[in-house]
């Protein structure tokens, strides 16, 4: 868990702030690990965003003295750990609450996973750029979390990093870059991006593929998830060249396409739900972050924890209770997206 | 500052409009101060209804100058289940203004209880504590627990909580529970809803409006000491996570003001969300001492013919707790206890009354001090 302290006043705050109203000195940004157990109330009552009951809420505490509130759906006692399995399993999928600090989020995700980024790790971003609109319509990667993506891999020290995606529409990336204002994190953060129709492309069978999925040796697929789809997948079309991609199009389902994207393995996805979209394109605020090295798995996970009941039916016959689960569990996050506005 | 007049619906189900519950208040209070209107020269309004039941209405002060039929300024001021105690904080606050309404009205129970939780549980954090299951039962469960622990009450004490402020309602006319007594076995054999906290336990989330008129010209009823203090929405990042600081802070101002110590008060209205916050409340509020509020209810002190009754209306466990018109009908009480015309439930020493009202879990307090004049 991550707090914020400020060292002259002594005085520490959960929630990501800055500088001490007081002192104006810049707060420390302090993790820490050891989580116990000290209270817990079992709720049978149903609401909304706790829709399934019997459930846990337990009072943590740090090694700090810190305290805070946790659910869970297993009866803990007070006295017992809370602590998280990692696993580099490729069909996991990590579920993580944002709490309003991404970088927070994103190192959680990085660890549970078992995710490999090294200084000299030669990585490609590629964010979702779909639609030349401001960033609270979460039709893309939000700005913030492109931002969070790009200071936590600057923070490990990796230098070579890029950022692409394509158009597969008729909107040239370069307006959508603008409109969204994912042009300025860019800038902020001195990468240029780039389209990746112009990077060459390898014949992999039917399929062709960006060179650049060979060239690096992780993508980082900024997924923008939005209910009732598998916009992980849809995001990794973008590695496809796109006359290519039109041709499959008609010639065969987003399932095939999809399994053909399955040969790429060095992609993670960082599914982000902070605000995601629901079918009907209102974005709802959930505040919570996937990780999973299988898009598929990612987005058959996510559209369960928002009981979003009308799905292609490759996501629908996932079977979501035999996906392996890291971090927060399933039920913990679960609530109708259709039920929140 | 002085109360010329107080109104306040009958605590329920009612499904009548929350503008309704404004104006039927208003008129009991307007005519309880032999006044009119025309004699008010500012209000100052509460309320968070009522999104559940889509009746939403962000803008509700121009709505009661419609049905009001004027253009006095009306402030409208949202502290959730504290929002009573605010507004009454703020008006006396005012200067220039010599009659000013304080004003609340819920319509909050309107739709099924898995929404209307949902809305209450909006006064809590959203990210820390909201989607960590935090319910407000919940919170105060865990506060409960650490009490508990560290002090030794026992769930027995709050059963004999409600059970007292049961047979207070059941004498109110204005008290949901009005001729309704609950039997204590009912209490102790009522299902948990976040352990270890029972659905008896907890108050009554019903619709109502209350009204009360201050001004400057003398009365009856002087509002002697009055005292508002807030402390962090993440109920769990406070220092001491048994006690509610805003409560101690707002008495102590409050205490100040009127000159008085906690021994003055003749008796109180605490705000009984739960059972376990006005026990924890008569400490807060320097009744008991730390550790020791179980005696009081143990000793029966606290009882209607005790020396220090509180909740005499029933409080927010019998009488309903119509979220931010509750601060207000608490006054009611108090006003008419002070006056002595509460019939059955009159208790024998009324010249001090308090008030303590809550919004969220302890999250922002007032304290009132009202005297006979």
């Amino acid at each position: 868990m991550v707090f914020y302290k400020c060292n002259n006043c002594n005085k520490k705050w959960q929630q990501p702030v800055s500088i001490c109203p007081f002192c104006f000195s810049k707060l420390e940004r302090i993790r820490t690990e050891k989580l116990k157990v000290i209270a817990s109330s079992k709720v049978v009552i149903p609401s909304l965003l706790h829709p399934k009951i019997p459930y846990y809420a337990l009072l943590i505490e740090d090694e700090c003295g810190n305290k805070f509130a946790y659910k869970s759906m297993k009866d803990r006692r007070v006295g017992d750990s809370l602590e998280f399995a990692s696993s580099d399993n490729r069909d996991a999928v990590v579920i993580w609450k944002a709490n309003y600090d991404l970088l927070d989020a994103i190192e959680n995700i990085v660890k549970l996973a078992k995710l490999e980024i090294r200084k000299d790790s030669k990585i490609l971003v590629l964010p979702t750029l779909v639609e030349p609109v401001h960033n609270h319509f979460h039709e893309n990667t939000s700005l913030e979390f492109l931002d969070a993506i790009l200071t936590y891999l600057e923070n490990v020290g990796v230098r070579k990093i890029k950022i692409a995606t394509q158009s597969l529409s008729d909107k040239p990336i370069e307006i959508l870059a603008q409109k969204s204002g994912l042009l300025d994190v860019c800038i902020k953060h001195k990468l240029t991006p780039f389209d990746l129709a112009n990077s060459g492309f390898d014949n992999q069978g039917s399929i062709h593929i960006s060179r650049e999925v060979k060239e690096n040796d992780l993508l980082l697929n900024l997924s923008a998830l939005k209910s009732g789809k598998s916009s992980s997948n849809e995001n990794a079309m973008r590695l496809i060249e796109k006359s290519n991609y039109e041709a499959l199009r008609y010639l065969y389902s987003e399932e095939y396409i999809f399994k053909a994207l399955s040969s790429i393995d060095n992609m993670f996805i960082f599914g982000e739900a902070i605000h995601p979209q629901r079918t009907d394109k209102f974005p709802v605020f959930r505040s919570l972050i996937f990780g999973s090295r299988n898009p598929v798995n990612l987005d058959a996970v996510f559209n369960n924890t928002g009981m979003v009941n009308n799905l292609p039916k490759y996501l629908r016959d996932t079977k979501v209770d035999q996906i392996k689960i890291i971090g927060r569990e399933i039920d913990e996050v679960k609530r109708n997206i259709d039920l929140i506005l | 500052m002085y109360i010329k007049g107080v109104g306040m619906t009958k605590f329920d189900y009612s499904t009548k409009n929350w503008w309704d519950f404004a104006y039927e208040a208003s008129i009991e209070a307007l005519k309880d101060a032999s006044m009119s209107m025309g004699d008010i020269d500012a209000i100052v309004f509460t309320s968070i209804s009522s999104a559940a039941g889509g009746e939403h209405q962000t803008h509700k002060v121009s709505l009661l100058s419609d049905i009001f039929k004027t253009n006095i300024p009306i402030i409208e001021i949202a502290s959730v289940c504290g929002g009573g105690g605010v507004a009454l904080w703020t008006a006396l606050k005012m200067k220039g203004f010599k009659n000013v309404m304080v004003l609340a009205a819920e319509k909050f129970a309107d739709n099924r209880s898995e929404v209307v939780t949902d809305w209450i549980l909006s006064a809590a954090e959203k990210v820390y504590e909201q989607t960590e299951g935090m319910l407000f039962p919940t919170q105060n469960a865990l506060i409960w627990q650490m009490y508990m622990e560290k002090y030794g009450a026992t769930m027995d004490d709050l059963s004999l909580i409600a059970y007292k402020n049961h047979q207070n309602a059941a004498l109110n006319p204005k008290a949901y529970f009005y001729k309704k007594p609950v039997e204590i076995e009912k209490i102790k054999n009522s299902p948990e809803v976040s352990f270890p906290l029972r659905l008896m336990d907890c108050s009554l989330s019903v619709n109502g409006g209350a009204a009360v008129i201050i001004s400057s010209d003398k009365s009856d009823i002087e509002v002697v000491g009055s005292g508002f203090a807030t402390d962090h929405i993440l109920t769990f990042g406070r220092e001491n996570i048994t006690h509610f600081k805003a409560t101690q802070m707002a008495a102590k101002i409050a205490y100040e003001d009127a000159g008085i110590k906690p021994e003055n008060i003749d008796l109180a209205e605490i705000h009984d969300a739960f059972t376990s916050v006005e026990l924890i409340s008569y400490e807060d509020l320097g009744f008991a001492e730390m550790g020791k509020g179980a005696d009081l209810i143990r000793s029966g002190e606290i009882n209607r013919d005790g020396s220090l009754p509180i909740n005499v209306s029933g409080g927010l466990k019998a009488k309903g707790h119509p979220i931010s018109a509750t601060g207000l009908a608490q006054v009611y009480e108090i006003v008419h206890q002070l006056r002595g015309d509460c019939a059955e439930r009159q208790v024998r020493k009324h010249d001090i009354g308090l008030t303590h009202n809550i919004g969220g879990a302890g999250g922002s307090v007032t304290v009132h001090i009202l005297k006979k004049i």
